[in-house]
């Protein structure tokens, strides 16, 4: 053998390494990450034991009490003998608080969102982040004080002016849109210039009448109530709509992002204007990851607890009518929270045991809104990536 | 439709967009500017001599000698008021029965107000409270008090269709033509005499503990437990967010099995925040029993489980956007995988890993809900670090809502309703700005 | 399509004797270069079910330059990159054939990846040193590989400079970040950085497609500079720059090596049309 071969052989073992040592390194390898693979699965063993233990102190609730009285039965006397668990007008005011912040804040989400991301430049768009982002950052403690110590006073002793105001300067514009566009569409195709202009503005003159006279019949209406209390399901949606915003604009602006270039600039080419851009193209392209959007939105509203607690009044009936947002009502997460206190002495008694079951049912719809909105997104990046 | 109508349409359309933007902007601005500027006047505000009598005596800060002078000084314009109230005793007695019973009720009431505004009269007996034992603390709550002296309120029924009316009744009328009816000019015009007004600034509103639940003091104990609490889950979410970040990145393989821990993780993110509270009493506390009952150590668990979700995602996306070629350079240089991930990327996402950190920290720190069932409690003092596995804490989230709905005296002490929020919220915003610079300044770091 | 042989003047028993090799006279014979170091028999890469390398026979040169050009996608970073196992990256690729550097099956069983990458070093397309300091760029290889004397780290970043022509440029500042070089100067930093860990094989990925004229030229005199130290392989779209700096040119056309010959001969008088096609730029 030559010296060369030799220099070789000794080279060639800096990398080829002995069948034991490469089994170590891959069982070392294998032990490693299956490690990491364990401390990474943590927290879907997190999700299962808030599952496991949340129903394990549910279900005794449902076999003493049964299921029917959870769920149709208004009266919640749980301190009373016999004590009396009906939780429907809990649930019903959950949901009319959700509801309710839900029709302020989709609207408004979505149309910030559409600002965000269509018609704001990029440099005012830095400026407006930070806003959604400090929303964001405010502790829902400090939202429920505000509603309880400023928004309720307000609310109870200038309600009904406050709530002209809003009719006002709500629907006034929103009137006068409608007005313009339907004359419009109304006298489109008579064909006599003369005879369309005189229609035109009939037509205008009939309707702003009709306008008018709405606002104001209306509005003289609303600054005749007396809100009675201020803590009621309005000032809670209020405050929670504002809570739910920057999840929705956020995940919207996101949704409206992923809408590529090709598609705005194809529209803008024949013609559109950018509302008719936004309204006909961008909108329905995004409409899944937008209502991924607001399922989100409104999951953080009905699973949100201080607000609702500090200034919802907390009172277990069904408002009367039932829409009647000036009532107080009384939410799931509240009733989980202030209820709590006086049960946690007696563990194991149905006052305890109901209180979980209002937990189990809150986790149960946030797991199946969540499933939805992310199987709407992932379809949405599948559908916009044309697979 | 016209090019003119169709214009229109897309002005309003753009308005309506930049209308939600001003809203959110306003609701902002509402919510922040009254918290701040009320949360400031429980720290810098007209303090009267009564309180620097009560930093003296339960704080032991301030200066003897100034304060025995000033004390002297407001003695001897109340002197006055007292002599009053023992002449008009004495001309009480020589009253007949029922004159003597109308003027007692009367009189019960101004007495009651007067040790409202003063603290108390002399020959009352040592009061049980520590509220009762001092004046009116801050100038504007004394000049409320003064209005209760000087007028009595009523309600008005006459009219069954509306609801009452309040209106006010001067009390020296009540009292014309007994030596009482002069105490009340001149309360009004020797108040500043007698209380000594002064514009403070408490430091000690953060620094000192509470006395007599929020009457009086500071809310350090409040402040302590909120950042044991946050900085507690974050010892347990960090690492652990980080962690499985690394693995959700680098390791994971498409599959079920990694689609699964995604939902998971999204799942988990979705959890109302009341639900973690439940989820901690029942499994921390009732089933590991990690503590006797409620215990910091518990809530920063329960809290810890709360934030991991947004950990793991802001690491994440940390961690994706390491630019590929530094892999590349490093595994091309020998590395082993895992060196690679140590040595080359976790140091290159740090600056996103962290800032996901800081803004779970200070959504920790703001949360009630999950603290309510595992960690909080109403009435405490500060705690020691030693006691944090077992004790409970006071915490800023749960007090504020504690005060503001559940205290006995919720409507007088709404400044330290505010002090609170102020500072709960400064500290998350704080947060989450330092989150920011931090970001900026490990870039650049980064950058060179 | 049959893969031409190399086109090396004494092609058999290669490992015994220093072949006889076509060199322009302005390129000298390397002393001690000339064997084969890298050999490829019926090397294949694939990516899932698409083959990228198609039964590739090649033998590199040792202490030589050898140029692999080719247009775009046509396996000639693929290739390259199988010879450090950098493709094992891309999840779903796989080889087949052998590919023997040193007479050791790189894509063995019994291979140990990260000391075979020590052994065969590689710079990239784009500059990419770590965002970390001058000296910790290049410290970087040997801590890994043990080396925690500070003595010893800074004799080694200094001759590591040294060799990339990059010490006289930033003595003075070895404590800053690398990343506030240019552009040249970063690119030649990661050629000190992979000098550092001493390799044998230089894998060069257009390492000069992200550099301005002036910093190409830099780093091509440092090529020159190298030659004769290590086994070179450079990819380059750059035909000239092929024939500038390398002594044999590798020529891929859809996975295919069309033909490997001695620059001077292969831009001279190509063998296969394709070639000639290529290098007269009548496809690219």
């Amino acid at each position: 053998m030559s010296s060369e071969d030799t220099a070789r052989q000794v080279r060639s073992s800096a990398f080829v390494v002995s069948a034991r040592k490469r089994k170590l390194q891959k069982i070392s390898k294998m032990a490693g990450e299956s490690t990491l693979l364990l401390i990474a699965s943590f927290v879907a063993v997190v999700v299962l034991f808030i599952f496991f233990f949340v129903a394990r102190d549910a279900v005794p609730f449902f076999q003493i009490r049964g299921f029917s009285e959870f769920f149709t039965s208004t009266n919640w006397y749980p301190a009373d003998d016999p004590p009396g668990f009906g939780s429907l007008a809990i649930i019903y005011g959950s949901l009319m608080v959700t509801v309710g912040s839900a029709l302020i804040a989709i609207p408004m989400g979505i149309t910030a969102a559409i600002c965000l991301s269509d018609v704001l430049p990029f440099s005012v768009r830095q400026y407006v982040k930070p806003i959604i982002e400090m929303l964001a950052a405010i502790p829902s403690v400090a939202f429920g004080f505000f509603a309880l110590v400023i928004l309720a006073p307000l609310l109870q002793n200038f309600g009904g002016p406050i709530l002209m105001w809003t009719w006002w300067l709500i629907v006034s514009p929103f009137l006068l849109l409608a007005i313009i566009v339907v004359s419009e569409l109304l006298t489109a195709n008579i064909a006599s210039e003369k005879k369309r202009k005189i229609l035109h503005a009939t037509s205008l003159g009939v309707f702003g009448l009709i306008a008018l006279a709405l606002l104001f019949f209306v509005g003289r209406k609303l600054q005749g109530i007396e809100i009675l209390t201020g803590t009621n399901a309005l000032n809670v949606s209020i405050i929670l709509s504002f809570m739910a915003l920057p999840t929705i604009v956020s995940v919207s602006e996101d949704a409206l992002q992923a809408v590529g270039r090709e598609l705005r600039e194809g529209s803008y080419a024949l013609g559109a204007t950018r509302a008719e851009t936004i309204v006909k193209t961008i909108l329905p392209a995004a409409s899944s990851g937008i209502l991924a959007a607001v399922i989100l939105g409104i999951m953080r509203s009905l699973g949100e607890t201080m607000v609702v607690w500090m200034a919802s009044g907390n009172s277990s009936h069904i408002p009367d009518p039932w829409f009647n947002y000036l009532e107080s009502v009384r939410t799931l997460t509240a009733t989980i929270a202030g209820d709590m206190g006086e049960a946690d002495q007696v563990t194991g008694s149905a006052r305890f045991h109901v209180l979980f079951a209002m937990g189990l049912l809150l986790l149960v719809i946030s797991f199946v809104s969540n499933f939805i909105s992310e199987r709407i997104i992932v379809r949405q990046r599948k559908v916009l990536s044309g697979q | 439709m016209n090019l003119g109508t169709r214009k229109l349409l897309d002005r309003a359309f753009t308005a309506l967009g930049l209308g939600s933007i001003a809203v959110m902007a306003m609701m902002l601005l509402v919510v922040l500017v009254p918290i701040v500027s009320k949360g400031f006047s429980a720290i810098v505000f007209k303090s009267t001599v009564e309180h620097r009598k009560m930093v003296f005596n339960e704080f032991h800060r301030g200066n003897r000698s100034a304060l025995e002078k000033e004390i002297a000084a407001s003695d001897a314009a109340r002197r006055n008021v007292y002599d009053m109230l023992s002449r008009f005793e004495s001309e009480l007695m020589l009253m007949n029965e029922d004159k003597q019973q109308e003027y007692t009720e009367k009189y019960d009431q101004v007495k009651s107000a007067l040790r409202g505004l003063l603290g108390p009269l002399p020959g009352d007996s040592e009061p049980a409270l520590t509220r009762l034992t001092y004046g009116q603390n801050r100038w504007e709550k004394a000049e409320e008090k003064l209005q209760e002296l000087l007028y009595e309120k009523k309600w008005d029924y006459s009219n069954p269709d509306v609801v009452a009316k309040e209106y006010f009744v001067s009390r020296s009328a009540g009292f014309e033509g007994t030596s009482l009816a002069r105490l009340f000019p001149y309360v009004e015009k020797n108040i500043d005499r007698m209380l000594l007004p002064e514009w403070t600034f408490y430091w000690g509103f953060i620094t000192d503990s509470s006395v007599d639940s929020h009457i009086f003091g500071g809310i350090w104990p409040e402040i302590q437990g909120t950042l044991f609490l946050a900085i507690g889950a974050m010892l347990f979410a960090f690492p652990l967010g980080v962690i499985a970040a690394i693995y959700f990145t680098e390791y994971a393989r498409e599959g079920f099995f990694n689609s699964l821990l995604r939902s998971a993780n999204s799942t988990l993110a979705g959890v109302p925040s009341i639900v973690f509270g439940l989820f901690g009493l029942a499994f921390f506390i009732n089933t590991l029993k990690v503590s006797e009952s409620k215990s910091v150590l518990a809530g920063s668990l329960t809290l810890a489980i709360m934030i991991l979700p947004t950990i793991i995602r802001a690491a994440e996306e940390a961690i994706l956007a390491v630019p590929k070629t530094y892999r590349e350079a490093s595994l091309g240089l020998g590395s082993t995988k895992w060196n690679t991930i140590v040595t080359v990327i976790l140091p290159a996402a740090l600056p996103g890993i962290l800032t996901g950190g800081v803004i779970s920290l200070g959504r920790a720190a703001g949360e009630t809900a999950p603290i309510i069932f595992t960690a909080a409690v109403s009435v405490g003092s500060a705690i020691g670090l030693a006691d944090v596995f077992t004790s409970p804490t006071p915490a800023l989230s749960w007090n504020i809502y504690n005060l503001a709905s559940e205290h006995e005296a919720a409507a007088e002490i709404r400044h330290v309703q505010y002090g609170m929020v102020l500072s709960l919220i400064s500290i998350v915003l704080l947060l989450n700005l330092s989150a920011v610079i931090l970001r900026a300044r490990i870039s650049k770091k980064l950058k060179g | 399509m049959q893969s031409s042989p190399e086109v090396v003047e004494t092609s058999q028993n290669a490992s015994k004797s220093v072949r006889e090799i076509y060199l322009p006279p302005e390129r000298k014979k390397v002393s001690g270069g000339g064997v084969p170091h890298v050999s490829a028999k019926n090397f294949s890469v694939y990516y899932g079910e698409f083959e990228a390398v198609k039964k590739v026979n090649a033998d590199i040169l040792s202490k030589y330059v050898t140029a692999i050009i080719g247009p775009s996608g046509c396996g000639k970073s693929t290739f390259l990159r199988a010879i450090n196992r950098m493709n094992d990256l891309i999840p779903n690729s796989h080889t087949t054939g052998s590919l023997m550097f040193d007479g050791e099956d790189v894509h063995g069983k019994f291979t140990d990846e990260v000391l075979l990458r020590k052994k065969i070093g590689m710079v990239f397309q784009k500059p990419n040193p770590f965002p970390k300091s001058i000296f910790d760029n290049i410290a970087y290889g040997p801590r890994l590989h043990g080396i925690k004397d500070k003595k010893t780290l800074e004799g080694i970043v200094e001759k590591s400079l040294r060799k990339a022509a990059l010490w006289d440029e930033v003595c003075d500042r070895l404590d800053k970040n690398a990343l506030g070089m240019s552009g040249g100067q970063q690119q030649r930093l990661c050629f000190a950085r992979t000098l550092a860990v001493e390799p044998e094989i230089l894998l060069l990925d257009e390492p000069t497609s992200a550099l301005d004229p002036k910093a190409t030229a830099k780093i091509e005199d440092l090529i020159q500079e190298l030659r004769g130290s290590y086994t070179i392989m450079i990819v380059t779209h750059n035909m000239q720059q092929a024939s500038r700096v390398s002594d044999f040119t590798m020529f891929f056309y859809e996975g295919v090596l069309v033909e490997h010959a001695p620059t001077a001969q292969l831009f001279t008088k190509p063998k296969d049309s394709m070639t000639e096609d290529y290098i007269t730029g009548r496809f690219s």
